[in-house]
């Protein structure tokens, strides 16, 4: 991985003239394999490694031909008439960036956590070359991975904010703040590479999922804490803590950090601030690293075992489960409820734009389970013969109410008031460390706001199932079988003259969605909700490490386990 | 008290259990079970805290399978334990660093100890429960629930004090078939019923197909408890439930008494979540009963009938669910159904 990107590296350092027309290209070229991403679903790791191979080849060569063909002033024109041509394609490249949130979301997995895990120490290094070294912060800036590299960001940003302002929606508009950040360009030269990886894979949807981005971040500040060097003058108590939020601030930006992340930072800052200053700072350092490792076991793997071996109890021969989207823990508790051998099937209700049942609806059916898949619409039918409603949670408030993606509400609501309510139990699985001791009375003082593009673009139809690679289905417009697909992502590098010629997006091109021009469209607004809240009256049970409970014992038992 | 097998004879458990039962009729399960427990430590050469903890396991478990609703039972016998090995991991003397003999002595007494302080709950709660009846309403209760009847009769005891409460019981007396089948014995409550009338409170006993009917005239529903689960709902007599559901209906205040120690770890979604087997709904043909009846007859009929009956409609329990309950008047205060986990979580962490 690493060798494509030397050569790269090498001519900048060369020729230091050339660099930033260099980068402006760069900029460019990469926009065009990313654009096809909405074409293919679930990255994960796996797809960020071919994602980045083509894209590395073709940040190389033009690099290298770069400095023998034109001269600065030559490459400067050229740069300002990508400019232009970019400001034009702004809109196209947008979309672009919001694509793939529909295609890569269901990354909710369990596994998800541990390969979003997993990938984390890879992705970076192929992301920004110098990684490990000091100066990993400034050559982050200098590649700009993602579409609209930040000169041409810039500007464009104010008139697009200005346009944003009407197709926000009314009622929303306090959620909308800032976007969710395009590029790693702009972040702090404090920042850690696998920080700025994690970043743009939160953003994209490629680590999704509560828990899964709690052990993600957790495992990038164990790499910060690893890099990390108290300054002179400063010990590391003090200090580690706003290195530490420097990096907070640049996930937060890249999407609102999740309760859970929230409770593992916080509770990674106590343990910062309660180090001894006499502590020597390997030792200092190992003990937090330690303390990383120790929360994410107890907090999240062996409590996940837990609330699944717990929740799996209670299914029994004959149920019929419906589950909501695709929760890590429910998929483990179905799972584990299967070994057990007991007999049930499983409905599972999905929605756009994210998908996230689709593969849990996959491993599920894997595993040798009973599954039906519907969408949201079907929920009345689905609901039906339901005999328990399990769900996730991305957090629980202290009045007992269940916050988690948009949908869950009604599914709970279904199952409730179908028949008096006795006879569905809805059970929500979680872990304490989703707790958390805000009060939640509706979903619209806190939400989230994802793109709207998100639900813009129409999903090809080949996403149900197959994994295509985006370069490969870019350069091979015509629909292939994402077996094929993988074997031409590793040949399709080599032509780096296709970088120019990309056909914009294949998939966008044969599914032109009636909503694609919504922003220019007057009196039409987009909302896009990550989340919604549950009532307490429709929650029976919550399933966490420390036992089952009712929702109303939510606020005591987050209190005994922030005390602890 | 002990029914004390010699020495020679192993330990036995549920013999043990069932005779603290009968011996003392105000004894609660999970009382009975806890000193049961006790005995069996007793009786027992342990000598080491892992033997003593796996000896606990083995009767407990034991003891909770040749009992056929296991469910006020395990309330007691996880009381203990939890009790046990806190006990045990405290640091000091009687920690697991100390003398073994020590801290069984230790055990021993403070078993007693805490038997004594549950007997003593049941006049706390009535402490508790008495404010609750007002001077001129009227109760409407059920079942053989001693809690209940203490209660009942304290606030009784006040008569002519001075604070005088006069106040109206209507006593659900369940009228199923074990009073025909065994003429002789009396339905579960008469006995309150008496202890009542004896101290002039106006009481009138109804069928339990007269709840709703009675109902109107009733200011309040006072039940006991055979467990008080997590979610804060009550495992009880067959038929709490239904009275539970017409006082919602009728909005009348729905009060469940129970002594803390009933506090049961388990979590049931609803009445077929129960861990116990209950033959309550029991689909037959004609052809099917016309089987049995020959089948019986071979066996000891006059064991087997009555037994199964009792265990049928007598024993048979069902669940309450929190939003039913107003309120629950237990040892430790009046608290509303959502409390009952925080308490449960007190105990367990």
């Amino acid at each position: 991985m690493t060798n494509p990107v030397d050569p790269a590296l090498a001519s900048s350092l060369s020729a230091p003239a050339s660099e930033v027309p260099a980068q402006q290209r760069q900029s460019e070229a990469p926009s065009n394999p990313s654009q096809p991403q909405p074409s293919k679903e679930s990255g994960k790791p796996k797809k960020e490694k071919k994602e980045a191979k083509p894209k590395d080849t073709k940040d190389a060569t033009p690099a290298t031909d770069g400095p023998e063909k034109l001269t600065g002033a030559e490459l400067k024109k050229r740069a300002k008439a990508e400019k232009a041509a970019r400001r034009a394609k702004e809109k196209s490249d947008r979309e672009a960036g919001g694509a793939p949130a529909p295609a890569g979301g269901p990354a909710g997995g369990g596994s998800g956590a541990g390969a979003g895990g997993a990938g984390q120490p890879a992705t970076p290094k192929k992301g920004q070359p110098a990684g490990g070294s000091g100066a990993g912060g400034d050559k982050g800036r200098g590649l700009p991975r993602r579409p609209s590299g930040q000169a041409s960001g810039q500007p464009s940003a104010a008139e697009q904010k200005k346009k944003a302002e009407e197709k926000n929606v009314a009622v929303f508009g306090h959620l909308y703040g800032q976007q969710r950040r395009a590029t790693v360009a702009g972040a702090g030269k404090e920042v850690h590479p696998a920080v700025l990886a994690l970043g743009l894979q939160m953003r994209d949807y490629v680590i999704c999922g509560s828990s899964a981005r709690c052990v993600a971040t957790l495992l990038a500040f164990k790499r910060v804490i690893e890099a990390y060097a108290t300054p002179l003058g400063t010990s590391l108590s003090r200090h580690l803590t706003t290195h530490l939020s420097h990096q907070i601030t640049y996930l937060s930006t890249c999407r609102p950090l999740s309760i859970s992340q929230g409770n593992a930072i916080r509770a990674l800052k106590l343990a910062i601030a309660s180090i001894d200053p006499s502590v020597p700072e390997a030792d200092a350092k190992g003990t937090l690293c330690e303390f990383i490792d120790s929360f994410i076991r107890e907090k999240i793997t062996v409590a996940d075992q837990v609330v699944a071996g717990s929740a799996a109890q209670k299914i029994q021969d004959g149920d019929v489960i419906v589950t909501f989207a695709g929760s890590s823990l429910v998929k483990q508790t179905l799972l584990s409820a299967h070994k057990q051998g007991k007999k049930f099937r499983v409905s599972i209700i999905d929605s756009r734009p994210l998908f996230e049942g689709k593969n849990l609806a996959r491993s599920l059916a894997k595993a040798g389970l009973d599954v039906q898949y519907s969408l949201m619409n079907g929920i009345s039918h689905a609901i039906k013969d339901a005999t328990k409603v399990f769900l996730g949670a991305h957090a629980m408030t202290s009045n007992g109410r269940l916050y988690s993606r948009v949908g869950t509400a009604l599914v709970a609501m279904s199952a409730k008031e179908r028949a008096g309510g006795v006879e569905v139990p809805v059970i929500v699985c979680c872990e304490t460390v989703k707790f958390t001791d805000r009060v939640a009375l509706d979903s619209i003082v806190v939400n989230e706001i994802a793109d709207a593009d998100e639900m813009v673009t129409t999903q090809p139809p080949q996403q149900v199932t197959g994994l295509p690679d985006p370069a490969a289905a870019a350069a091979a417009a015509a629909a292939e079988s994402s077996s094929d697909n993988k074997k031409k992502a590793s040949k399709t590098p080599v032509p780096p003259t296709n970088a120019s010629s990309l056909e914009p997006n294949p998939a966008l091109k044969h599914a032109p969605s009636p909503l694609k021009d919504w922003r220019d469209t007057p009196n039409l607004q987009l909302l896009n909700l990550m989340y919604d809240v549950t009532p307490a009256e429709y929650v029976d049970m919550v399933v966490t490490e420390m036992g089952s409970l009712p929702p109303s014992a939510v606020p005591i038992v987050h209190r005994m386990s922030t005390s602890l | 008290m002990a029914p004390a097998p010699d020495s020679s004879k192993p330990f036995d458990i549920v013999a043990t259990y069932n005779e603290l039962l009968r011996s003392d009729p105000d004894l609660t399960m999970p009382i009975a079970a806890i000193e049961a427990l006790v005995l069996l430590l007793t009786h027992s050469p342990s000598s080491t805290i892992s033997e003593t903890l796996d000896l606990l396991n083995k009767s407990t478990e034991h003891l909770k399978n040749s009992i056929p609703n296991p469910i006020g039972l395990s309330a007691g016998t996880d009381l203990f334990q939890r009790y046990l090995i806190t006990t045990l991991q405290r640091p000091g003397q009687l920690g697991p660093a100390g003398d073994f003999n020590a801290i069984r002595a230790h055990l021993l007494s403070n078993g007693r100890l805490f038997i004594r302080r549950a007997k003593e709950s049941r006049d706390k709660i009535a402490a508790f429960g008495r404010g609750f009846v007002r001077d001129g309403s009227t109760v409407l209760t059920n079942g053989g629930s001693r809690v209940v009847a203490s209660l009942l009769q304290k606030a009784a005891d006040e008569k002519g004090g001075p604070s005088a409460v006069r106040f109206r019981v209507i006593y659900v007396l369940s009228s199923s078939k074990n009073v025909e089948s065994s003429p002789g014995a009396e339905p579960e409550g008469m006995e309150t019923v008496r202890a009542l009338r004896e101290k002039g409170v106006p009481v009138a006993t109804i069928p339990e197909s007269a709840v709703a009917y009675a109902l109107g005239k009733a200011d309040m529903v006072i039940v006991g408890a055979e467990g008080v689960v997590e979610n804060g709902g009550i495992v009880s007599r067959m038929g709490t439930y239904q009275i539970g559901l017409l006082a919602k209906a009728m909005s009348k205040p729905f009060y469940a008494v129970a002594e803390s120690h009933k506090f049961v770890r388990l979590y049931p979604l609803g009445q077929y979540d129960l861990p116990i087997e209950q033959r309550v709904i029991d689909f037959k043909t004609e052809e099917e009963i016309a089987d049995e009846a020959k089948q019986q007859p071979q066996e000891t009929t006059t064991e087997t009938t009555p037994k199964s009956v009792a265990r049928n409609s007598c024993q048979s329990v069902d669940f309450t669910p929190p939003h039913l309950i107003s309120a629950l008047i237990t040892d430790s205060g009046v608290l509303t159904p959502s409390a009952v986990s925080e308490e449960l979580i007190k105990i367990w962490f």
